[in-house]
């Protein structure tokens, strides 16, 4: 203590330490090894006072004047600097002290700095799709080159550029636009560091992009190579097992194989009817009908199972059901989410309908990927004289890139912090669902588990900046309402395909219609200045307003009232222009990805050009990108790289999220995290035999259903206690939240089963129950429903609709005091188990034996037992006799018994609906 | 027996897991199972608090003409901002001179906390509450300002503060929700249930909202009841049907909890009903949170039916007061006098009550916004109001082991920016877990591989020198 102390009083004593004469000897001698230009670890040379003063990756290590808060000086004091090596003497690090203590020089202001704040405020008018007054502020070129009124910069002059002046008088940028084009003004230090760069001579940042290559990034170690999960899949040969008459398909054998390892073996066969059910819910999200339980129990061929399959994957519901699965995987929602308002996504149904074509289409899954990761640049959809339904798909597939929670509607919320944001959520979308890997993590840090450095993530966002430039920020809605960006059909994340047939049939009917409403305004404005004119001459006052006139004037009233139904007539007539929510190419000179120090876009680093993750970047194609004539080409090199059939991840990813939806838990159980912290395969030898096969078969989705439904693993008897991921039977699972509203519906008889086209709008009912809007034939299946981020549909937020932000890759299985809430006393149930109860009675007639039959098949699949038949008969007689009670006093002159039997088998009808069979699956 | 931290080691992640409210205590095999349910769970260390009412006050209440006297307002009248303050500006071409407060601010009781003279009520409880003037968030716009502060970081999608709290705590009492929401009938927050939601965190944990006119509990009731009768008939096949395929599925947990929840269901219509019965209150006590006056009584009733949920074991009750009414961009004077009035009387009466029943030591009181106002005019004028704050704003906390009759922290000169003891909102959510019994490094959930935190890996600090 002592002895630090009589240092620190020395040190005060003697002349102060330079870095010159005393400093940068030391630093060459001790830290240099590795702090050095070139090698500049840490982001950090020592070499010069002025790239000392810059500081490293993790920003300033020097702050002139304060040693305290000098990151340098705390490493070298506390030891852990340098590092591997001894620790400085006590009167070195004193010197160190003494020398920051008394630095006067300031950091020197990088080129880069400066662009990072004329980028956030500046560049949207003076960029790269807007040079007002002829000026480009993106480059110090530019900046010399200047605009209409002359050079914007003087170097070494900062008083006397044009760029000085206007921001220091506040002029720029201008007050008035700032709130409109989410732009503030410069602070203090911002300023400050505008002016000092010009004042030390506005020198340009010698860099180039960083040259590490992905495919030998230093970053990445052989060893981390070697990783499960980084390596291209090896086919393994079929196992050999035991019980080999119970192998129908490889799949059983590799499963096999592992369970007889463990002294296990697969447990009996389920019975057909309940395999029946299983398959029903698992391909199609609904429940069997009575007729068809009856065809398959009275089928006697040996393959009906097969052929159940098959049908089964032929069935429309089949892409509702597992397109929804992917829908999950990309976090599709039809709101925006981010603020209050969470405005409404009105075109985002075209890519959910696209997901559902691909799947019922069984098209290839490479050609699925590529075309939602670069739909549009696979042709020139901008000169194509006429756009074909199929290329109209490509484009809405890139509804992909458009799913991210995204507040930037709202020009409080469309900061260049909050475009970052956007461009997050859908990598961290890409990362998890497509690739496996959590990349997200890498936006501010190097992956502290996973061997993806800090420039994978911004290599990828340069992938995406040529259309996600959080410059040039497209606005969400269109056409714009209130305040928002520039707002024009060039200016919006809307495609509006003039080539394309139904938008010119939908642009023809419309015209007249508009017409019309235009002639009608202009009656209704002639009327006004007639009857104004009136009113001038009759009472002397000029320029009535409209209630004066309307009192004074009925006849004017009912010609007002009678041209604006008129108008409403008409407008009512139009049709909705077919807009695309897709994601584009905004034309060339994308602006530069920098990395951003912790993620902060104040705080640029090194350019990077695009690429894909280095660790997964060996032993095969390299992502390389081509420029088209019309785009970048960028993403379409990514679809490539990802679909190369030897990337490590792409097909393990897709089959272990097939083999989740069968089996409510994947191969890998972290269904996103393929990485070191993901959990381990259960069986990688499977895994990665499924994989082959699904690249061999031409990335054939319904063929690895058909593998993996027609295998002995898939068929065998549930088990109510299973481990998670034990394949020894099947596990016992509770349907998902569409599945229950579905079935719901198909047993009262009122599934509506129409297809596509805009979502079905959500309803508040005044208790504040969420519900979905029915029409006259009922519901549409729930993944038609309007799913909002801040008002989920409340049956459905019950049972675990996820609330995706940005995605979800399992879904959560909850078991709370909500949902026997809804299922006992929401309208939904207890209307439709009226419903129900009728339907049966119009097969079943008046025979309450053949009744209860019937409703135990609709719900469970299955007859009831004799027990079970007396129980419900109870039911219904009681109910009835309540009913008839109830009904005599209330309604005497009305016929009684029949709506009675009717009410008695609805509590009957509902009583199944809120039975634990009913939710889960043998 | 386990220890807390086997059980968060062995957890994966969180939507992989089985949430449970059962009431039954778990047999071997559930111990395998992940079990997230709302029996009460052992702190980290011996907590201050068991409960917590926070008095949400959205919209932004405006700190230098409530709890921040600022005298150099005055002096410094209709001078433009700083450059700084001018950058901060939302609606930058309403933007204003520096505005004093129109209103008169005094010291009350032993502690002498300066409060304005649109806090009448609390000045009465100011000995009794901990004024923090040093908050400060980052986000200038509703929306992300309330993300962080209820769910620790200005994006969406996280578990909200009450989620974690009774993720760690569970509940004292299993026949009502854990977590309450009394929501204004008048009109919801801005973020509306994403104020409440549980994130990636089990759906047990989320805020149920709890109406208090009709009907509490969404469903809890059918809107058109079957004749008598018929309910316990259905029950009966009901429990028949679900006890006979329990059987043949011996040793799920799901069933167990499933047919427990739909006797959990019968159970909460008596208790919420109960629980939300304030006639069964005295005239006294009525009168106190201002049930007999027509600009108290609906902020008045919520904060009695609180008093009643944390009474009866309920953790964490947040009341939530009409839509945005503090957030006052034009005539602010008219805003102020509105908001205190609703406001101010049954706030002041809650912790009156509450020490008087003796059970403010163990109830933590919390009052405030998403950030304060700025100094500047907004659109000035005589109807001038102020724009959103979110560099320097104000709070107040009571009970719950918070040093009652202080004043902590300050802003500068202005009352624009917090500069004396700066509490961030990671402060603010670290402490309050602090008193309940939890360090915020060790209440964890493990998501796709990463351990979560409200705090992030944001830097928090314990206030400890304002905790008792």
């Amino acid at each position: 203590m002592r002895f630090a102390f009589l240092l620190a009083s020395a040190t005060l004593l003697a002349p102060a330490a330079t870095f010159e004469a005393d400093i940068h000897p030391l630093f060459r001698a001790k830290c240099q090894g590795c702090h050095n230009a070139k090698t500049a670890s840490g982001g950090l040379s020592l070499e010069s006072i002025t790239q000392v003063l810059r500081g490293g990756k993790s920003g300033a290590v020097v702050v002139p004047g304060r040693p305290v808060d000098s990151v340098l000086l705390s490493l070298i004091a506390s030891g852990k600097m340098p590092m591997g090596g001894a620790k400085l003497s006590e009167p070195e690090i004193a010197a160190i002290r003494s020398w920051i203590e008394n630095e006067e020089r300031k950091p020197p202001v990088a080129e880069r700095d400066v662009q990072a704040v004329l980028a956030a405020k500046c560049w949207v008018c003076h960029g790269r799709r807007e040079k007002q007054g002829g000026l480009d502020l993106r480059t110090r070129e530019a900046m010399l080159r200047g605009g209409k009124s002359g050079p914007a910069i003087v170097p070494g002059k900062p008083e006397d550029s044009l760029l000085v002046k206007r921001i220091g008088a506040q002029e720029m940028p201008p007050p008035k636009l700032q709130e409109q084009f989410s732009v503030r003004g410069l602070t203090d230090g911002e300023f400050a560091k505008v002016k000092q760069w010009i004042a030390e001579g506005a020198a340009p940042d010698p860099e180039q992009p960083v040259q590490v290559s992905a495919v030998n990034d230093p970053a990445i170690k052989a060893k981390d190579r070697e990783f499960w999960s980084f390596k291209t899949p090896v086919r393994a040969p079929q196992p050999r097992v035991r019980a080999a008459t119970r192998v129908r398909t490889p799949v059983d054998a590799f499963v096999l194989a592992d369970l007889e390892s463990k002294s296990k073996s697969f447990s009996p066969e389920a019975d057909p009817m309940v395999l029946l059910r299983r398959v029903f819910f698992n391909l199609t999200g609904l429940p069997p009908s009575p007729e068809q339980i009856e065809a398959f129990a009275s089928d006697r061929a040996p393959d009906r199972y097969e052929k159940l399959v098959n049908r089964l994957l032929e069935s429309p519901h089949y892409g509702e059901r597992w397109g929804r699965h992917w829908l999950d995987a990309v976090g599709y929602v039809d709101s925006e989410g981010g603020n209050n308002s969470d405005a409404n996504r009105p075109h985002a149904w075209r890519y959910r309908d696209y997901v559902i074509r691909a799947f019922n289409a069984n098209k290839p899954f490479d050609r699925f990927l590529t075309e939602q990761i670069a739909g549009d640049e696979t042709f020139d959809f901008r000169t194509a004289p006429d756009l074909t339904t199929g290329q109209l798909d490509l484009l809405a597939a890139t509804g992909f890139w458009r799913m991210a929670p995204d507040g930037t509607n709202s020009t409080e919320q469309n900061f260049i912090p909050e475009r970052m944001d956007v461009i997050a959520g859908q990598i961290e979308v890409l990362g998890s669902a497509v690739m496996g890997l959590s990349v997200g993590c890498a936006r501010c840090h190097d992956h502290k588990y996973d061997p993806i450095p800090t420039r994978d993530y911004y290599r990828l966002v340069a992938v995406l900046t040529p259309a996600f430039d959080p410059f040039h920020w497209l606005p969400g809605e269109f056409p714009c309402g209130g305040v928002g960006a520039k707002c024009d059909e060039n200016n919006t994340r809307y495609l509006i395909p003039k080539a394309f047939s139904e938008y010119r049939d939908a642009q023809a009917h419309n015209d007249p219609v508009n017409a019309r409403i235009r002639e009608i305004e202009g009656e209704q404005e002639k009327t006004l200045e007639t009857y104004r004119a009136r009113l001038a001459a009759d009472k002397g006052i000029k320029e009535g307003k409209i209630p004066a006139l309307e009192e004074a004037y009925p006849d004017f009233k009912a010609a007002r009232a009678a041209n604006e139904t008129r108008i409403r007539e008409e407008r009512a007539k139009l049709k909705p222009l077919p807009l695309v929510r897709a994601l584009f190419d905004l034309g060339p000179e994308p602006p530069p990805t920098r990395i951003l120090h912790r993620g902060d876009s104040t705080t640029p680093g090194a350019l990077v050009p695009p690429g894909a993750l280095s660790i997964l970047s060996a032993g095969f194609p390299e992502y390389r990108d081509q420029p088209l004539a019309h785009s970048s080409g960028r993403r379409l090199a990514l679809a490539k790289w990802l679909t190369d059939p030897r990337h490590p991840l792409t097909a393990r990813v897709m089959v272990n999220r097939i083999w989740q939806h069968h089996f409510g838990t994947g191969l890998v159980s972290s269904a996103g995290n393929f990485g070191r912290m993901g959990t381990a395969p259960a069986n990688q030898a499977l895994l990665d035999w499924l994989s082959t096969e699904f690249v061999r078969t031409g990335w054939d989705i319904k063929a690895l259903h058909r593998l993996i439904l027609t295998s002995t693993v898939y068929r065998q008897r549930s088990s109510p206690t299973l481990g998670e991921g034990d394949l020894s039977a099947y596990p016992f699972l509770r349907i998902d939240a569409e599945s229950v509203r579905d079935s719901i519906l198909m047993l009262a008889g009122r599934l509506d089963t129409r297809q596509f086209g805009p979502a079905d709008k959500f309803k508040v009912q005044p208790d504040g129950e969420v519900i979905t809007e029915e029409g006259k034939q009922g519901g549409r299946r729930s993944v038609y429903a309007q799913h909002r981020r801040t008002q989920p549909v409340s049956l459905l937020d019950a049972f675990d609709m996820p609330f995706p932000n940005p995605n979800c890759m399992r879904r959560g299985h909850s078991v709370v005091a909500s949902q026997p809430l809804h299922l006992l006393n929401s309208d939904l149930t207890r209307t439709s188990a009226r419903y129900m109860a009728g339907r049966i009675m119009d097969v079943a007639g008046d025979d309450p034996g053949r009744q209860i039959e019937r409703a135990y098949l609709l719900a469970f699949a299955r007859k009831p037992t004799a027990d079970e038949v007396q129980a419900s008969r109870a039911l219904i007689d009681g109910a009835a006799t309540e009913w008839t009670r109830q009904l005599k006093a209330e309604l005497p002159a009305e016929p009684v018994a029949s709506r009675a039997r009717w009410m008695g088998l609805a509590s009957l009808c509902h009583t199944l609906m809120n039975a634990a069979e009913f939710l889960y699956i043998d | 027996m386990t220890t807390r931290r086997d059980f968060f080691s062995r957890m994966q992640d969180g939507l992989l897991g089985t949430a449970l409210a059962s009431l039954f205590a778990r047999d071997g095999l559930a111990a395998e199972q992940r079990v997230y349910d709302l029996t009460p769970k052992k702190a980290h260390h011996a907590p201050r608090a068991k409960a917590v009412i926070q008095l949400f006050q959205n919209g932004g209440p405006s700190q230098v003409d409530l709890f921040d006297h600022k005298p150099a307002l005055a002096k410094y009248a209709g001078q433009p901002p700083s450059r700084d303050l001018a950058a901060e500006v939302r609606a930058v071409r309403q933007t204003g001179g520096l505005m004093p407060s129109h209103y008169k601010f005094s010291r009350h009781g032993k502690s002498g906390t300066e409060l304005s003279e649109l806090l009448p009520y609390l000045g009465k409880a100011a000995d009794d509450i901990c004024v923090i003037r040093s908050m400060f968030t980052t986000h200038l716009a509703h929306e992300a300002a309330l993300f962080l502060m209820h769910g620790g970081r200005i994006l969406p999608g996280r578990p909200s503060l009450g989620a974690w709290i009774v993720y760690g705590l569970g509940s004292e009492n299993q026949n009502l929700p854990a977590y309450v929401v009394l929501d204004d009938p008048k009109g919801p927050p801005v973020n509306f249930t994403q104020n409440w939601q549980s994130g990636w965190l089990p759906a047990v944990y989320q805020g149920t909202r709890v109406r208090s006119e009709g009907s509490p509990v969404l469903n809890l009731n059918a809107k058109n009841p079957d004749p008598a009768g018929i309910t316990d008939l259905s029950r009966t096949l009901l429990h028949k049907l679900d006890s006979a395929h329990r059987d043949r599925h011996a040793g799920n947990v799901d069933l167990e909890a499933r047919i427990a929840n739909y006797e959990l269901a019968a159970r909460m219509q008596m208790a919420a009903t109960d629980a939300l019965d304030i006639s069964k209150e005295s005239d006294t006590t009525k009168e106190a949170y201002g049930l007999t006056d027509e600009r108290t009584a609906s902020f008045g009733k919520r904060c009695l039916m609180a008093r009643r949920l944390v009474e009866r074991g309920v953790r964490l009750v947040q009341v939530y007061i009409e839509g945005q009414i503090w957030d006052n961009h034009n005539d602010i004077r008219k805003g102020l006098e509105y908001s205190c009035a609703k406001t101010d009387r049954p706030s002041a009466a809650l912790v009156r009550d509450l020490k008087d029943r003796g059970l403010l030591d163990s109830t933590l009181v919390i009052w405030g916004g998403e950030f304060g106002r700025l100094p500047i005019a907004q659109d000035p004028g005589p109807t001038a109001g102020r724009d959103h704050g979110p560099s320097g704003f104000s709070i107040w906390m009571a009970g719950g082991g918070f040093k009652p009759g202080i004043t902590y922290g300050a802003t500068d000169e202005i009352g624009y920016r917090a500069a004396e003891n700066r509490v961030s909102v990671h402060d603010f959510h670290a402490t309050v877990l602090h008193q309940l019994g939890m360090n915020h490094r060790d209440l964890v959930f493990r998501r796709e591989g990463r351990d979560e935190r409200i705090t992030d890996e944001f830097p928090a600090r314990v206030l400890r020198e304002i905790l008792v």
